[in-house]
């Protein structure tokens, strides 16, 4: 857990950060890897909801450089296949994940991120 | 060409039946007619579907059908069922010759003495069937249900009143209901990991159901406590993403997290997307339209609050400035940070709910959650007064508890309108004149749901009734 999905979906939401407030930056990152089922029609639907440059500089972070750095127009089997296991079987158990913006810290543990605000941090 | 089928239902949450039967077939994008004069109230429905491959499906997923059979004729009396199954003679005639056969004869409300199940089978000797009487393993049922009026609240003496039925069914057995087992399956006290706030097993199933969870969905708890509902839905195929202001309701003691120990008791961990915990009012998703179904139990506040970040009092600008001084410098301790709640009144939490619903789920995406009411209160208005446009409201399902319960509400998103995200703030709330009875639901329930208990002091509101609440 946190999966790069996930990632890809999280933006720092602290009061008055709303530019450059994504994608998180990844910190100290402990990584495993699961096995998740296959599905090619959800990872076909889910890529235009994807930000594709953010994914390839996650997955970089992470040591993972079999993204290309445009996403393709053509989606066969071995693309699917790769970006599923890019984005569902890539787990952050421990680490944190910092706003670029405004370098709040969200604390990761035991695969779960922390993404509460502070008070001086509400809207 | 159109069949009809006899639906035999579990005897609970009947006002859940329809809206289970409809979730499912659309699901598996077929619809159902009801028979004229069939009445989801009671235990047995007719209904028509166009082919048979429809009523196994209906009995593969439904949790509230028991057993679905082809249907043959029904009467007040014998001598009208006999008529309309002799009428319906194309229906059976092929079995004469030799098919195996099993015949029961049982009743809803009652207990039929020996004698008259044999005298009740031997009336259909018309039918004429050659092939033998199996009784282990034929190869059709006949089933004939005598439904009788509910004896609530009266005692008779066994047997008696035999024959004064309100209507009897007739029919062949098509499948039993197989989706029924998974209350035990999904059983919260056999759960590894479970809390106070856990939803029982057939209302989470129920819920799952009218989220249409299947393979490659994606479906979000925004309150999702122990993850009740999250088993389920990743059970038929859907990936589940989970969030909660309290992580340790998420987590429990020990590791793996307490809902994924459970996920994988059921063999589904893999589709647990993800925890995180935020607060619903102030969350980092990053856009809309992500969801397939939001299926919820919002917290009532009865045990705890509902909560979200802020202060019910603001600070005063020196103990601010004081506050904020004394966060920035590091601490000795290692404590996690916890930020200060203030109390998140219902009526509000439900309104913002489905403006939340609107923006994150996809277009025909669907709103599944719990409301708590006051029985004497409610008014249909309460649930439109929370509505806004491009949201429909296709169920609403009472359980009821007494002086108060629960409604399940079904919302469906109509509009492909892109909508923003929703503001949360009070001030930009969807105002209505209207006062729905689940407003200050938690103050009510401490009053016992009297008028003229004192407000302010639960204790000195009698004794907290003992409902199955949570919050
Ligand atoms: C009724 S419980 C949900 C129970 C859950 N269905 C289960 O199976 O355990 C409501 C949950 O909402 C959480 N909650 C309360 N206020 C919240 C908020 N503002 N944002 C997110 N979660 C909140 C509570 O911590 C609690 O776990």
């Amino acid at each position: 857990m946190v999966r790069l999905i996930t990632h890809n979906l999280l933006a720092c939401h602290a009061r008055g950060c709303t530019s450059n407030n994504f994608p998180l930056r990844f910190s100290d990152a402990q990584i495993e890897t699961r096995k998740a089922d296959f599905n090619a029609d959800f990872i076909r639907a889910f890529m235009p909801k994807l930000e594709w440059s953010a994914l390839v500089d996650a997955a970089k972070q992470l040591g993972d450089t079999s993204l290309p750095l445009e996403a393709p127009d053509m989606l066969d089997e071995e693309f699917l296949k790769n970006l599923h296991r890019v984005l569902l079987e890539i787990h952050i158990e421990e680490g944190s994940m910092t706003c670029p913006n405004c370098n709040h810290r969200y604390p990761i543990s035991n695969g779960i991120p922390n993404m509460l605000l502070a008070e001086d941090e509400i809207a | 060409m159109s069949h009809q089928y006899l639906i035999v239902f579990a005897q609970a949450h009947n006002e859940f039946r329809l809206p289970e039967l409809s979730s499912v077939s659309e699901l598996h994008g077929f619809t159902y007619t009801l028979a004229d004069g069939s009445d989801p109230q009671r235990p047995f429905m007719v209904i028509h579907l166009a082919s048979e491959e429809h009523a196994r499906l209906l009995a593969r997923r439904c949790i509230l059908i028991k057993a679905i059979y082809q249907f043959y004729g029904q009467g007040s009396t014998y001598k009208e069922l006999h008529e309309a199954n002799r009428a319906n003679r194309a229906l059976w005639e092929s079995y004469i010759p030799k098919t195996s056969f099993k015949f029961i004869v049982t009743a809803y409300n009652h207990s039929i003495p020996q004698r008259r199940q044999r005298e009740v089978i031997e009336s259909f000797a018309y039918m004429d069937f050659l092939g033998k009487i199996d009784m282990n393993d034929p190869e059709i049922l006949l089933g004939c249900f005598e439904e009788y009026p509910d004896k609530h609240g009266t005692t008779r003496v066994k047997h008696e009143g035999d024959g004064s039925f309100l209507q009897v069914y007739f029919g062949k057995l098509i499948e039993e209901g197989s989706a029924r087992q998974l209350i035990g399956q999904f059983d919260v006290k056999k759960r590894v990991y479970y809390g106070n706030t856990s939803m029982e097993s057939e209302i989470s199933l129920l819920m799952t159901n009218q989220t249409l969870a299947a393979p490659g969905k994606l479906i979000y708890d925004p309150f999702m406590g122990t993850g009740s509902m999250a088993y389920p839905a990743a059970y038929f195929g859907a990936f589940v993403f989970g969030s909660d202001i309290d992580g340790r309701q998420m987590r429990g003691k020990g590791k793996p997290p307490g809902i994924i120990r459970a996920a994988k008791q059921y063999g589904v961990a893999a589709r647990i997307l993800d925890l995180c915990t935020f607060d619903v009012t102030q969350n980092p998703w990053r856009c809309g339209e992500l969801f397939d179904a939001i299926v919820t139990d919002p917290p009532y506040g009865v045990r705890a609050g509902a909560k979200r970040l802020g202060r019910k009092r603001e600070l005063s600008p020196e103990r601010r400035a004081k506050y904020l001084e004394h966060r920035k410098s590091p601490r000795p301790d290692d404590q996690p940070y916890i930020p200060p709640t203030k109390p998140y009144e219902l009526s509000a939490l439900a309104a913002d709910l489905v403006i939340l619903a609107r923006y994150l789920l996809k277009p025909g995406g669907r709103l599944v959650f719990f409301l708590p009411t006051v029985m004497d209160d409610y008014q249909e208005v309460d649930i439109n007064s929370m509505m806004c446009s491009g949201m429909e409201l296709i169920a609403n399902s009472l359980q009821d508890f007494g002086s108060w319960g629960r409604r399940l509400v079904t919302i469906r998103k109509t509009s492909t309108v892109k909508y923003p995200p929703p503001s949360f703030s009070p001030e930009e709330a969807v105002t209505s004149e209207h006062v729905p009875a689940h407003k200050d639901f938690r103050e009510k329930y401490f009053r016992g749901f009297r008028t003229d208990a004192p407000h302010d002091n639960y204790e000195t509101a009698g004794s907290v009734p003992h409902y199955p609440i949570h919050d």
